[in-house]
């Protein structure tokens, strides 16, 4: 029991359990004594709060900050003593290759689990007519596949960030190594909470949560709020970390403009999640305040406004898109120059082409309310910055293919899916602008283009390339390589698969398939194509399975990866496979550019001292 | 090596006056033959005075010196212009030696450097392979840029001979079909612009597998990423302009467009030709004619759709948030209105019939609807009379306006602009309704009102009217 007890995962689950029993039993205590009818719904909502409160502290996440309260003296974060083995990634650690491998674990679990509610949906919209699921648990299960992989994106974006950012700008670790163990672990009982919604009622709002709709439904809705606040906060702090991390703890001779570019998109990326994710659990926290407590924020018959709950969501929700797009792209042009051997081509703009997106970003959100009903005028300025979005992103796509252009491309799986990631991005690229002039869009929103056109910027800006990462990295993290023949058949299964899937969603949205419907007439001819899409996504679920099985034995069998693999210019790979306890043994100094491939005695990216006294300490 | 000679310039920086002197003599040992000037620093303002003032060919630094000031020293490299070169040398580790060069650190390893014969004209120094390269590069260019415009062509025609769209049955669908042209091209360029060259550089240039040959050495190029931001730019802010004309296109209001009221709910429609009184399940619409709908809801945000006319608009709960849509059916068939706004349980059944009909049809339909409402024909006729307009022309009390009043009218006799009397009874009353012309009342002018109301008005709907008339005392 004791052996059970000293996993924290296992701790901060039993004290959610716990938890959520005492705000319920608090709530229910108040609602006897003063006599009022008992409602269920406050209590959930006060039990759902303080049990992901309970988990952290189960999990023994705020011990040290505790310790430190009270004046009382704490290790240093490399000092202190963390349990060896598997069992090191089931409690805290404030390694950040450990909480990079939690947060990719964490990503690849909910990307299951959300990937298998859109393989229920499909089945059932295979064919005209309601079969197997009703109403109510086809919304809630659109609704938890939209959010539950908006979190393992988010979590994807933090692994790939937590693991590669140190290596790469040549640091021992995150700048705040307790803060980053707690942006990972807060989201654990976020996610727990979202998927706690099923077991309320479900809702029937979408992902979106748009109030009246909101108000009315089911009061899973709550959970769905809740977890979503508690995620935000994880990306919150976990920006703030890599912000700090790489404006102070670049190895010496990093110019910014000697920075892998990787670290630039990392660090547009978590200044939009900084300054917006609020905005979103603001907007879900009024719509939980409306329903509990009858404040009619959103509600016209008290003085509400529905829009304004548009305006507020979006604000965060459109940047958010460049949040889990510009980490892939990123990837994209990282690890780029090393399969086609030649320089990034032109990087001082693509590392500027990523600011400008996350600017531009933050001045289009009210596109998606072409048709929502706010004042009319407001479209055509909104049309313009978003169509400017598109100057930006061409600068990266034209970037890249200059850089392709006569490169020696190295046809290995993690080139592979950069390939997928860049066809698919484009494919994504091209159908925007047609969201984006307002008479078109008329037409198009809420529809399945929107549907075909939104999953492919998200598998081209962030599906590939994070599947490209994890080839890429993950002999570095394990030692070994994955297999390369299962990666092939992975690629080819979801690059066909999803092209039919996106292609086909775009098609019969133009058609006149809605968005978000359990049924279709079956007179609009759509049966064939839907059963396409869904044999499509199976094939796409498959090539997963697939990825799963190639990790999962690779770990074990796997060719030992030795040395520099990729034959990379970058730093994490000048150290050995897995990557050793604190990284760098001594001081790492810039020499040269990040990318001169193809430059005969070029000087290297980095040299790699012995001596320590130099070395960018953590601080907390 | 020919020509005149000017004397090389050679700055070794070194505190360790050992490491400069022997530098010194080293070089000057392996080229004596040729004019060198040399010199030492041995701190780092002397070394950055000395790149400023005397502006040395060759730079020679002791990298294991700390006193020199590596980034300042780098960055005042950097930012300079005229050619230079550096060499960092360290003692200490074998292979730790590195050169660069200011204007396009040219690949080669220290001691193949040094072992090069100095020219004294540096123009000459940028390695020579280039040349033949760009040759190749031209005839690779040219057949990718000529199978992007091959590509383009057999893109656009799939999309725009498919059939991507539902049928056009409105003039806002014709509208914004065009604009869905323009970009049904720019998406096949685009596809084409960028696949093209990616597709072309794997199977032309990419490694065979087990290959170790490195790409070319290009960074970048900034005359081509300005154009491409600037060709774009422009392109986007085109394609904003005309996209908000066709936005005013689609908005453009006709006087003459019929009212209806369209009411959302949970799961339904309900249609409301406010000027008739008449509520409706099926929206009914008469072709060519523009409807203004304004629409509302009674509880969550629905949103109104017929694929077929394209425009969308969502309805919004609260009377303050009336949303209008306006639409002009140019083609007579049947449709269905379905919401596009998540709306929670049947949303997926929130359907409606709409029902494009010719205008006599409309008013046939309108006719029986209003007929079943309103049992009284003098009820009825006011409607009429209300909604064609007839009563912006005749009074109801007397007053003399466009047109002779109503106010007493029937049964009275009538002198007319010949002279003649003429008893205004019913069929004095239809005469006067559906040719104007035929018996102008004296005083006023002929041509006047139209002459086509056997067109607009059902016989029902005229003897409603006539009715009504003879109500006004």
């Amino acid at each position: 029991m004791k052996k059970i007890l000293s996993i924290g995962m296992i701790r901060g689950l039993l004290a959610q359990v716990v938890g959520m029993a005492i705000g319920f039993g608090l709530v229910t205590l108040l609602q006897t004594l003063t006599g009022q009818p008992l409602k269920a719904e406050p209590a959930w909502v006060v039990g759902g709060f303080i049990s992901a409160l309970s988990f952290l502290t189960g999990l023994g996440i705020f011990n040290d900050w505790f310790r430190m309260a009270r004046g009382d003296e704490v290790p240093e974060p490399e000092e202190v003593e963390e349990p060896r083995g598997l069992r090191r990634y089931w409690g805290v650690s404030y390694d950040h290759k450990v909480i990079g491998v939690q947060y990719a674990f964490l990503s690849l679990f909910l990307l299951a689990m959300g990937g298998s509610f859109a393989l229920i949906f499909r089945v059932e919209l295979a064919q005209a007519g309601l079969q197997f699921l009703s109403f109510n648990l086809f919304n809630t299960l659109i609704g938890l596949h939209g959010m539950v992989l908006i979190a393992s994106i988010l979590m994807g974006i933090s692994a790939i960030s937590n693991y590669v950012i140190p290596l790469i700008i040549g640091a021992r670790d995150m700048a705040f190594p307790r803060l980053n163990a707690f942006s990972f672990w807060v989201a654990v009982p976020g996610a727990l909470l979202l998927v706690f919604s099923l077991a309320l009622g479900g809702f029937e709002t979408g992902w979106t949560g748009y109030p009246p709709l909101s108000v009315r439904g089911p009061m899973g809705v709550q959970m769905f709020f809740l977890g979503v606040w508690f995620v935000g906060w994880s990306s919150i702090l976990g920006a703030l970390n890599l912000i700090t991390t790489i404006l102070r703890m670049r190895s010496k001779g990093m110019g910014y403009f000697r920075m892998p570019i990787l670290a630039w998109a990392v660090l547009s990326t978590s200044i939009i999640a900084l300054t917006a994710t609020q905005m979103i659990g603001l907007s879900f926290q009024l719509v939980l305040f409306e329903r509990l407590l009858g404040m009619g924020f959103f509600d016209p018959a008290q003085g509400g406004n529905p829009i304004l709950f548009q305006h507020l969501f979006w604000f965060y929700s459109h940047p958010a898109v460049y949040i889990f797009v510009l980490p892939g792209l990123g990837v994209v042009s990282e690890l780029l120059p090393v399969f086609v051997r030649k320089p990034l081509f032109g990087y001082r703009w693509v590392a500027m082409s990523s600011f400008g997106i996350g600017l531009v970003g933050f001045l289009v959100w009210a596109h998606h309310m072409f048709a929502a009903g706010m004042e009319e005028y407001l479209r055509v300025p909104f049309m313009y910055s978003t169509l400017l979005v598109a100057v930006p992103t061409g600068v990266k796509f034209f970037s890249w293919t200059a850089t392709i252009w006569q490169g020696r491309m190295r046809l290995q799986t993690p080139m592979l899916f950069l390939i997928g990631a860049i066809v698919i991005f484009l494919l994504g690229g091209i159908t925007g602008p047609l969201l984006g002039t307002v008479s078109t869009d008329l037409h198009a929103t809420d529809t399945y283009y929107v549907v075909g056109h939104f999953h492919a910027t998200m598998f081209g800006g962030y599906v590939f390339p994070f599947f490209a990462a994890l080839y890429y990295w993950y002999p570095k993290i394990t030692g070994r390589r994955m297999s390369e023949r299962l990666g092939k058949w992975h690629f080819w299964l979801l690059f066909i698969g999803f092209m039919v899937m996106s292609l086909g969603q775009m098609r019969i949205g133009l058609l006149g398939m809605r968005r978000r419907i359990a049924d279709y007439d079956p007179a609009l001819g759509f049966q064939l194509p839907n059963l396409i899409i869904t044999l499509a996504g199976f094939a796409v679920a498959l090539s997963v399975l697939l990825l799963f099985i190639n990790m999962f034995r690779s770990a074990r069998k796997g060719e030992p990866a030795t040395g520099n693999l990729w034959e990379s210019r970058s730093p994490e790979w000048q150290i050995p496979s897995p990557t050793p306890a604190h990284n760098f043994s001594g001081e790492v100094v810039v020499t040269g550019d990040p990318y001169d491939y193809g430059l005969e005695g070029a000087p290297g990216y980095v040299r790699l001292e012995a001596d320590l006294t130099h070395s960018p300490q953590p601080a907390d | 090596m020919t020509g005149e000679r000017k004397p090389r310039r050679v700055l070794i920086a070194s505190a360790n006056p050992l490491f400069g002197k022997g530098l010194m003599k080293l070089y000057g040992e392996r080229w004596q033959q040729q004019a060198i000037q040399s010199r030492l620093a041995s701190s780092m303002e002397e070394t950055l005075a000395a790149l400023d003032s005397w502006q040395p060919d060759l730079v020679i630094v002791d990298y294991d010196d700390r006193a020199i000031h590596r980034e300042e020293f780098l960055s005042h490299f950097i930012t300079g212009s005229r050619p230079m070169q550096v060499i960092l040398v360290s003692l200490q580790e074998s292979g730790a030696v590195v050169v660069y060069d200011r204007r396009t650190l040219t690949p080669a390893q220290a001691n193949d450097w040094l072992n090069l014969p100095w020219q004294p004209e540096p123009s000459s120094n940028p390695p020579s392979r280039r040349t033949p390269k760009m040759k190749g590069n031209t005839r690779h260019l040219l057949i990718a840029g000529l199978l992007v415009i091959v590509s383009t062509a057999v893109l656009y025609f799939l999309l725009t001979s498919i059939g991507l769209l539902p049928e056009e049955a409105s003039q806002q669908a014709a509208t914004i079909d065009r604009l869905f042209n323009a970009h049904f091209f720019m998406i096949s360029l685009l596809f084409s612009m960028i696949v093209v060259f990616l597709v072309y550089s794997i199977v032309v240039f990419r490694s065979k597998p087990g290959e170790k040959t490195e790409g070319a050495y290009i960074k970048g190029n900034n005359r081509l990423e300005i154009l491409w931001t600037i060709i774009p730019l422009g392109t986007v802010i085109a394609f904003s302009f005309f996209g908000a004309r066709n936005l005013a296109e689609t908005r453009k209001a006709e006087p003459q467009a019929l009212n209806i009221r369209v009411v959302a709910f949970q799961w339904g429609w309900s249609f409301e030709y406010s000027d008739f009184g008449v509520t409706s399940r099926e929206l009914y619409l008469p072709v060519d004619r523009q409807a203004l709908l304004s629409l509302t809801s009674r509880d969550v945000i629905h949103s109104f759709w017929v694929p077929e006319f394209r425009v969308k608009q969502d309805a919004l709960p609260g009377e303050n948030l009336v949303k209008q849509l306006r639409i002009t059916p140019t083609r007579i068939g049947n449709y269905t209105v379905m919401c596009a706004e998540l709306c929670g349980g049947a949303h997926a059944y929130m359907n409606a019939p709409v029902k494009v009909v010719s205008k006599a049809d409309f008013d046939q339909w309108l006719g029986t609807q209003v007929s079943a409402v309103i049992t009284d024909p003098v009820e009825r006729g006011k409607k009429w009379a209300e909604n064609t307009g007839c009563i912006s022309c005749h009074s109801l009390d007397g007053k003399k306006l466009v047109g002779p009043t109503w106010k007493g009218l029937y049964g009275e006799t009538v002198t007319l602009a010949d002279g003649t009397t003429v008893v205004a009874d019913e069929t004095y009353l239809r005469t006067a309704i559906l040719d104007p012309n035929a018996q102008i009342t004296q005083g006023y002018p002929a041509n006047v009102m139209p002459s086509n109301y056997s067109s607009l008005l059902t016989d029902d709907q005229i003897n409603d009217l006539i009715e009504y008339i003879k109500s006004i005392h």
